[in-house]
């Protein structure tokens, strides 16, 4: 008797399934639809210009990757990035830590400030930085004040004030991914780590980072890829020494016109993210599942 | 007169207002499996804690072997653990689990290895060594983490309630192993639980807590059978508690006289005459005869009867309407049925008057 109910029951599941996958197909249809027009259709525009302009072939890629002055903008892109994403891992772990650990109002505190600053618009505060780094701005002047340092440093148009801006910006796109891990970690597997002999280093370098890695690394992969497209932050802080493949991109569409070649660069940066993506996907994915139940 | 292992002097914790323990005070002989046994929010984990490290007292001492142990910090006091929640490393292996105090330790890889299949073989998981925790049962996990806190030959193991998540077999299963554990060992275990029956099962002595301050400490039998106080003596085992006048103390006993005006006497503290009190009487140490065999006997009426096997159960109603718990022999209760009246008697060495 069980078997027989059983056996009808289960294939009248499977179609109920199979009726809401298809449901819930039709339903997501327009937002389909809005991504094919929004996102799809100007990729494959900007794909078609840069192997189609000014004639047909793959001289714009040559010319981008040919090019000593175009592949040290592609090396400034991911230096800074790297460096970028380094520095807001170094702060941002310590501050997710710090979120996670606080007691409740204080950690309120301190997500209202990080929150705060996110919701505030991007040109203002990268021009606050620019003020707050000049040459006479108030870094240098509480530093030669505090007799740290007699000359003022140059702190805006190179590498410092890029990664100082860019880290600022980034800081809560890691600090929020990495706190909800950390947040999930029990207390009481640390103190196990404790009582077991684990001294503080040995705690955070055997137990809590590998714990923490899923979201360190999405975090972190988050970042990079941001820094890879930036524009406003490296353009105003970062001046020309640094110059990174979206000021470049802006550079060739709006004072040379050149669509084929800035197609070109916009369509190597979309296909590093996308690599990075499924190097993500492949690893993390893994390495998430093999953590087991808990 | 040699130190005790383990002393816990005078300790209290308070949290702003809140005060969590008060006057704990406490020796452990070595190899001695002590338990604290209390209800829920008695002060049980804080006095576990502050031995363990991860809380500092307000005010007292531990010493273990004369030293004090309140300035060690909690990854030098090389002590055992064992949480209520499973507390294995998630992302290491069950081997890698039972290594990591060995592996900070920086112990040679050659010994790691030997230990940590000795560990595991004395918790009976030796083939279990390469699985992820998230692949074991509840019962597994807290095993393995037993096998992790001994790894490392601690003198002293502490256990907050680490059966308290799994079911009834299993529990008694690895209470069981536990006592084993102890015995192959000779480790010295401080143990928490709330389970009357699991301190009684496995402590040399138990430790029972009240409102953050130990009421008594003796063994399960010391404690059943000369509880110090009336929480005591209802928190271990099953007890009747009537109602009685304290009209005389005597050398360590007290006459008494029940609501009915019926004389009765016990085993008392200093007690001053005309105040309230409670006499206690365990269920099985009563009898329920049809008529009277002697002159201290309690007229009731037998209200309920429960046949259990091995003995069997009553329910009886005294003269001023309480119901009292009544446990006998099979054979000893025949002849008696519900509704009818008899008479309850008890040696008078069984009864206790607390305050
Ligand atoms: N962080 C804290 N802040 C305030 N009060 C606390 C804190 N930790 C514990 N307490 C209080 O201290 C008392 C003792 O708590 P403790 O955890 O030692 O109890 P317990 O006997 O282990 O109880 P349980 O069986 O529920 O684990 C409780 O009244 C509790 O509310
Ligand atoms: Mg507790």
């Amino acid at each position: 008797m069980p078997t027989a109910l059983s056996s009808v029951a289960v294939p009248a599941r499977r179609r109920f399934r199979l009726s809401a996958q298809t449901r819930g197909i039709k339903l997501m249809l327009p937002v389909l639809l809005l991504l094919l027009v929004f996102f799809l259709v100007p990729v494959l525009t900007l794909l078609l210009r840069s192997i189609m302009e000014p004639t047909p072939g793959l001289q714009n890629y040559a010319e981008l990757l040919g090019s000593q002055t175009y592949v040290r903008v592609f090396f400034n892109t991911f230096m800074v990035a790297g460096v970028v994403t380094l520095i807001t891992l170094l702060v941002g772990f310590p501050t997710a830590w710090l979120l996670a650990i606080l007691p409740p109002r204080w950690s309120r505190l301190l997500f209202a400030v990080l929150l705060l600053s996110m919701w505030t618009n991007l040109l203002a505060r990268t021009y606050a930085w620019m003020v707050l780094l000049q040459q006479t701005g108030l870094v240098n002047r509480v530093l030669l004040g505090l007799g740290v340092i007699d000359q003022p440093l140059t702190l805006v148009n190179n590498l410092i004030g890029v990664t100082i801006g860019m880290t600022y910006i980034m800081l809560p796109f890691l600090v929020l991914p990495l706190h909800a891990t950390l947040r999930a970690i029990d207390p009481s597997t640390l103190r196990a780590a404790a009582v077991c002999g684990a001294s503080r280093w040995q705690s955070l370098r055997l137990v809590l980072l590998p714990l923490a890695l899923p979201g360190i690394a999405s975090g972190a992969l988050m970042v990079f890829v941001m820094s890879l497209g930036y524009y406003v932050t490296p353009a105003l802080l970062g001046g020309t020494s640094y110059m990174m493949l979206a000021e470049l991109i802006a550079q060739l569409v709006q004072s040379l016109l050149n669509w084929g070649l800035a197609g070109a660069a916009a369509f190597v940066l979309l296909v590093v993210t996308l690599g990075l993506y499924a190097v993500q996907l492949r690893y993390l994915g893994a390495g998430r599942s093999g953590m087991g139940g808990r | 007169m040699t130190t005790p292992f383990l002393q816990i002097r005078g300790l209290r914790k308070t949290y702003d207002q809140v005060v969590a323990i008060d006057h704990v005070a406490l020796d452990i002989k070595q190899g001695e499996f002590m338990t604290f046994l209390g209800p829920s929010g008695s002060g049980k984990s804080t006095t576990l804690y502050i031995v363990a490290g991860f809380q500092e007292p307000t005010e007292g001492q531990v010493l273990l072997n004369g030293k004090s142990l309140l300035d060690v910090a909690p990854n030098k006091r090389n002590i055992g653990m064992v949480f209520q929640r499973y507390t294995l490393f998630p992302h290491l292996t069950v081997g890698e689990n039972v290594a990591f105090p060995l592996r900070v330790r920086r112990r040679p890889e050659s010994e790691i290895k030997a230990k940590v299949e000795k560990m595991l073989e004395l918790v009976h998981l030796a083939d279990y060594r390469d699985r992820l925790p998230g692949q074991m049962s509840g019962g597994q996990q807290q095993r393995v983490a037993i096998a992790r806190a001994l790894a490392y030959d601690p003198p002293l193991l502490l256990m907050d309630e680490p059966l308290a998540a799994l079911d009834k077999k299993l529990r008694e299963e690895i209470q069981f192993e536990l006592r084993r554990i102890h015995q192959e060992t000779g480790v010295t275990i401080l143990y928490v639980t709330h389970d009357q029956e699991e301190a009684l099962r496995l402590s040399d002595r138990i430790a029972v807590f009240s409102q953050g301050r130990i009421e008594q400490v003796g063994t399960g039998e010391e404690l059943y059978e000369h509880p110090s106080s009336r929480f005591v003596a209802g928190f271990i085992g099953n007890s009747n508690f009537l109602p009685v006048k304290v009209e005389q103390m005597g050398a360590g006993r007290a006459r008494a006289i029940f609501p009915n005006g019926q004389a009765v006497e016990g085993d008392a503290r200093a007690f001053a005459a005309g105040s309230e009190g409670t006499l206690m009487v365990r269920p099985e140490q009563m009898r329920i005869r049809p008529h009277a065999t002697s002159a201290q006997g309690l007229a009731v009426t037998v209200r309920d009867m429960t046949y259990l096997g091995d003995s069997m159960h009553f329910a009886v109603q005294t003269p001023w309407e309480q119901e009292l718990a009544v446990r006998m022999a099979v054979r000893d209760g025949q002849g008696l049925c519900i509704g009818s009246s008899a008479v309850l008697e008890w040696d008078s060495q069984h009864g206790h008057v607390f305050a």
